[in-house]
């Protein structure tokens, strides 16, 4: 084995001894061995960070999975621990570690515009890392560890500026956003440089595990060919247990994924109602009436209908906005006026009831903003106060919504966008008040409510108006929720067989 | 290091390199930095190469060091400071380079009377065993260089005496006889024997380790006659990773002459 020996202080050692020249102090003579004692790294494995984070406290799966991700996978990884369970924690233990070693000079944080704020808190008050968000007037050169949203980094001219930059670590939350390969955004990512890369996701997979692929590649681009011949080489063979080795060799080279059960941790329950509600005679009349609608030009009907199933005032403004296009004034007119007629919202009634018999905050989740201002006035001539949660909201506002929420009002009423980012141990009544179509929406939303910190059982109320295409949804989401958990299982299988082999 | 010990250590630094410090508090250092510390701190090898090339004169930075950002008040101009970040690592660096050689005299109390100091080497030895993990040890050794006595952890013995950058008034210091770099090599070769008969499993398991990975390489490029160039980068990275080898290197080291 060799033995490296370095000549360059003996060198130095002969000039001085021959020249009699100005020797060091003593001072900095001991403040070099200290810092070389204080900077070594005495075991082969094991976190250098965490002597440097007093006031943190990571879980023992937090600091498995960043030592999994330095020790083992290099610094390229997928964390795909499931939601709430920390996974900007472990993001922060290896940034700081890989920055403490000097192996990472400059690092971008690629996040959703709406959790941008949260990293910029997180790496500076739990990390002591300066990073900083960017905004029109920060000059990207002066930082070195830049928190950007992914909308604008991929365009120009920020796109170029990145590259130029050089970052050691790229950092992506939210990482399922790259599943699609055809996206401006996969292929910015694909291009950059990635000494050190880490992807966040609680989410990787949806439909089937093949769609690991693009998220793979970005890591280790090649090994799997392309995805067509990677799937028909997978698909085929799924008797042919070599292949499937290899595959889950692959898997567990680059992805470290916690389960709630892992940790270890007690967990408090979930539980899930599904509450149907019933139309009166005159909402179902215009709900069909919105159904034979012929010509609804660049509007939908599924989206009439949807809209329907949340309130009046959601149907009527894309109504309004139809009269304007269309070519039949007259029928949608009529529509129109029925519309406004009614005078009960049979879903916000219950929505009432459930609030009322609660006792307790209650987050009401609805994907229109004309039912989050309807739902917000409804609520108050019955009594209950609330604060609305939107996406445009800039961080002190948030940060005083949430507030308001927990100390005076009972109920806060997000949007989609709204929910993403805030965390709310504190209350344990969540309401689906619109359905969305993609099942892991409603595991973002609960993971506001279910992560660690939630002392409670968590309830879940899923509203669903019968005999309407919220029935439709409700059946496409449990599908898609079978699938996906029986795609995560094949995925948790591949990684947990891993385990045991080891 | 917290911010306090960062914000200390700057304080030390700055001070022992006779950069006077212009203003502070608890969480922010303004600091006029010296030609000498502006070019090793700074990274502006630009702007002295024009200096110097011109013949104008020299304007070493002025620099507002923040310590504790989220502690501070937010209208502070200045840069942000921390453990782990680069220009930290510029000043450890530049510890380094300042504080590599001495020659010292312990400081002897008048009252004594005569005294006589012994010379000994001092050298503070880094060994770093290196594969896709990384294990490093620090080894202290004084070699008294009248009766060639090797000590370890010498730098703790002497840390805590004081010393002079030249002999006391009552003070004899006696020349070597084993001369400093003949000293230095015994030196070497006591590591080098240590090395040996440590254990090295470690570089057995790295090896397992990258033929496993490899394997793993190499199945999935199989198919291929002509492996295409990512395949050579990765297993190039692969290489790298993993290749065993044992680093050691002096950290700092000088002449002593001891009470």
């Amino acid at each position: 084995m060799k033995i490296e020996r370095s000549s360059e202080w003996e060198e130095g050692f002969i000039n001085k001894l021959h020249e009699h020249g100005k020797w060091d102090s003593w001072t900095l003579y001991k403040m070099n061995y200290d810092i070389v004692k204080m900077k070594l790294i005495p075991d082969f494995t094991g976190l250098q960070a965490t002597k440097y984070l007093p006031n943190l406290k990571p879980l023992k799966h937090q600091l498995e999975a960043a030592e999994t991700v330095i020790e083992r996978m290099n610094g390229k990884a997928i964390l795909a621990d499931e939601v709430g369970l920390g996974k900007t924690i472990e993001a922060g233990l290896v940034l700081k570690e890989y920055l403490i070693r000097g192996l990472v000079k400059k690092a971008l944080i690629l996040a959703p515009a709406s959790l941008v704020n949260q990293w910029v808190e997180e790496l500076n008050i739990k990390f002591h890392i300066p990073a900083v968000a960017y905004k029109k007037n920060v000059q990207i050169e002066r930082h070195d560890v830049l928190i950007m949203s992914m909308d604008t980094a991929k365009k120009s001219p920020h796109k170029e500026r990145i590259y130029e930059q050089g970052y050691d670590m790229i950092i992506i939350d939210e990482a399922h956003k790259l599943k699609n390969h055809k996206t401006q955004i996969y292929e910015f990512v694909q291009s950059l440089k990635k000494k050190f890369c880490l992807l966040l996701t609680a989410t990787p997979i949806q439909n089937d595990v093949f769609e690991l692929f693009y998220l793979i590649s970005l890591l280790k681009p090649g090994h799997l060919g392309n995805y067509d011949t990677f799937q028909a080489a997978f698909s085929a063979s799924k008797h042919d247990l070599e292949h499937d080795d290899f595959l889950k060799e692959l898997v567990n080279q680059v992805m470290v994924r916690n389960r709630r059960e892992d940790t270890g941790i007690e967990w408090t329950n979930r539980r899930v109602q599904i509450i149907p509600i019933e139309f009166t005679k005159e909402e179902e009349e215009v709900y069909n009436l919105l159904g034979t609608l012929q010509n609804t030009g660049s509007f939908s009907m599924i989206t009439l209908q949807k809209e329907m199933c949340s309130s009046k005032e959601a149907t009527g403004l894309t109504l309004t906005k139809m009269l304007e296009d269309n070519a039949q004034p007259q029928e949608i007119e009529g529509i129109l006026a029925k519309l406004m007629a009614l005078e009960v919202n049979s879903k916000a009634k219950k929505t009432l009831e459930i609030v009322e018999q609660a006792k307790d905050k209650v987050i009401i989740f609805t994907e229109y903003r004309a039912t989050q201002i309807y739902l917000q006035w409804y609520l108050h001539s019955n009594g209950i106060t609330s604060v609305l949660f939107n996406g445009k909201y800039n961080k002190s506002k948030r940060d005083y919504m949430k507030h308001l929420f927990k100390e005076r009002a009972q109920v806060l009423i997000a949007t989609e966008a709204g929910g993403e980012g805030i965390n709310l141990q504190f209350c344990h009544h969540v309401i689906n008040y619109d359905l969305p179509w993609n099942p892991m929406k409603l595991e973002q939303r609960i993971g506001r409510v279910h992560r660690l910190g939630q002392e409670h059982d968590v309830h879940i109320y899923n509203l669903a108006i019968v005999n309407t295409i919220e029935e439709n949804i409700l059946a496409l989401l449990h599908t898609k929720i079978d699938v996906f958990e029986k795609v995560v299982g094949d995925l948790d299988a591949i990684l947990s067989n891993f385990k045991e082999s080891v | 290091m917290y911010p306090q010990q960062v914000h200390s250590y700057l304080r030390q630094f700055f001070n022992e390199t006779n950069c006077p410090i212009l203003g502070e508090d608890q969480h922010y250092l303004t600091v006029q930095l010296t030609v000498d510390i502006d070019k090793r701190i700074m990274n502006r090898p630009f702007y002295w190469q024009y200096v110097e090339a011109t013949n104008s004169e020299a304007n070493p930075a002025q620099v507002t060091f923040i310590t504790n950002q989220t502690a501070s008040a937010g209208n502070l101009y200045g840069e942000a400071i921390h453990f782990g970040s680069p220009r930290m690592n510029q000043l450890f660096q530049a510890t380094r380079e300042l504080g590599a050689y001495v020659q010292l005299f312990e400081k002897v109390d008048n009252e004594i009377g005569q005294v006589i100091l012994t010379p000994w080497l001092g050298v503070n030895f880094k060994v770093s065993y290196c594969c896709d993990r990384t294990k490093e040890t620090l080894y202290s050794f004084g070699i008294n260089l009248l009766t060639g006595i090797i000590k370890e952890d010498f730098q703790e013995t002497i840390c805590t005496s004081e010393f002079d950058t030249v002999p006391a008034d009552n003070a004899f210091h006696v020349q070597y006889i084993i001369k400093p770099l003949r000293a230095l090599e015994r030196l070497h070769a006591t590591i080098e024997q240590i090395i040996e008969r440590d254990d090295h499993s470690w570089a057995t398991e790295a090896k397992k380790r990258w033929q496993h990975d490899q394997r793993v390489l190499d199945y999935f490029y199989e198919e291929e006659e002509e492996k295409p160039e990512c395949y050579d980068i990765e297993k190039k990275a692969l290489e790298e990773q993993y290749d065993t080898k044992i680093k050691i290197e002096i950290i700092n080291g000088g002449l002593f002459y001891l009470y």
